[in-house]
């Protein structure tokens, strides 16, 4: 109890306010950054080729020849993962289901990145 | 050929640059020590060089803790080896960043609002300045904002302990600086 003291002591009714001020902050800051909408469509991309967007609302076993050999991905419940990759760590088919937007998985040996968009896809680059 | 005597280079110095120095030199050492303080999540670290920081901000003036923590930011960044890397920058920035939030804090009154006030705010400018460079440039995607609340209540925490340690700094019976 002597050694909480002091710091009773220091503590003033302005800090108190800006304490609780910040936790609720965070707390609207983690509602809002980590409840991220269910996406509708994954979006395939390949190494050098233009991205492939699929809708998430059907029962599909997608097959997808990378550099190493072909990768599955299976689409079930609106939710996607990795079923079969042909590299020898299998951290794609580890990372489990995703099916909220901007959740990715990266098959690094395979060159294959899934991830899951809104449908709203923003513009590389605009020239006029 | 003309040789000429070399004249001695002499800076005029006053006792504000002195405590500007000695202040500089305490914060160095903690930022060395807490570079190889190990950390359970990369990045987030207790930031104790703000102590220092919040010390001359109350002891003398705003002006003075900016010349501390930007020699802090400079000379610890040399000393590590990371001067001009990515972590240079995300270290600059907080500490612009943090001193910027200061200076629009600093005049909150002190009847209602301790030295933990200015803590906390340091911290959290710290972190936000940090996060605005590693969004815009570092990691240029907005899924770095699914870290943030991670950072913003380890920088509450951290920002009340360090904003209580200046507090007993300053409250000390021998509070004299070193001459």
């Amino acid at each position: 109890m002597k050694k909480v003291l002091p710091f009773i002591k220091t503590v003033k009714l302005g800090d108190v306010l800006i304490i609780f001020m910040l936790m609720g902050l965070i707390i609207f800051i983690i509602n809002k950054s980590w409840n991220t909408p269910i996406g509708q469509y994954l979006k395939i991309e390949k190494n050098n080729e233009p991205p492939k967007i699929i809708s998430l609302n059907q029962i599909k076993e997608e097959e997808i020849a990378g550099l190493l050999g072909d990768s599955n991905i299976s689409i079930v419940d609106g939710k996607a993962r990795f079923s079969k990759a042909p590299c020898t760590k299998k951290y794609c088919i580890h990372q489990g289901w995703i099916n909220k937007v901007n959740q990715t998985i990266v098959c690094l040996p395979n060159q294959i990145t899934i991830s899951i968009t809104d449908g709203s896809e923003s513009y590389d680059s605009v020239n006029y | 050929m003309v040789v000429r005597a070399m004249t001695p280079l002499t800076i005029k110095t006053n006792t504000e640059d002195h405590f500007i120095a000695k202040l500089a030199a305490i914060a160095i050492v903690l930022s060395i020590i807490e570079f190889f303080l190990p950390s359970p999540i990369p990045g987030v670290k207790p930031g104790i060089a703000n102590i220092i920081i919040l010390y001359t901000l109350v002891k003398f003036n705003l002006q003075t803790a900016v010349w501390v923590s930007l020699i802090r930011v400079f000379v610890s960044s040399i000393l590590v080896g990371s001067l001009m890397a990515p972590t240079f920058f995300l270290s600059l920035f907080g500490a612009i960043s943090s001193l910027i939030f200061l200076f629009i804090f600093q005049k909150l009154p002190k009847k209602y609002f301790s030295v933990i006030s200015l803590g906390i705010i340091a911290a959290f400018g710290h972190i936000l300045g940090q996060f605005f460079i590693a969004r815009i440039w570092v990691i240029p995607h907005d899924s770095i904002f699914n870290l943030l609340p991670l950072f913003l209540i380890s920088s509450l925490i951290f920002g009340v302990l360090s904003g209580f340690i200046t507090d007993t700094l300053l409250e000390h019976k021998t509070n004299r600086l070193p001459n």
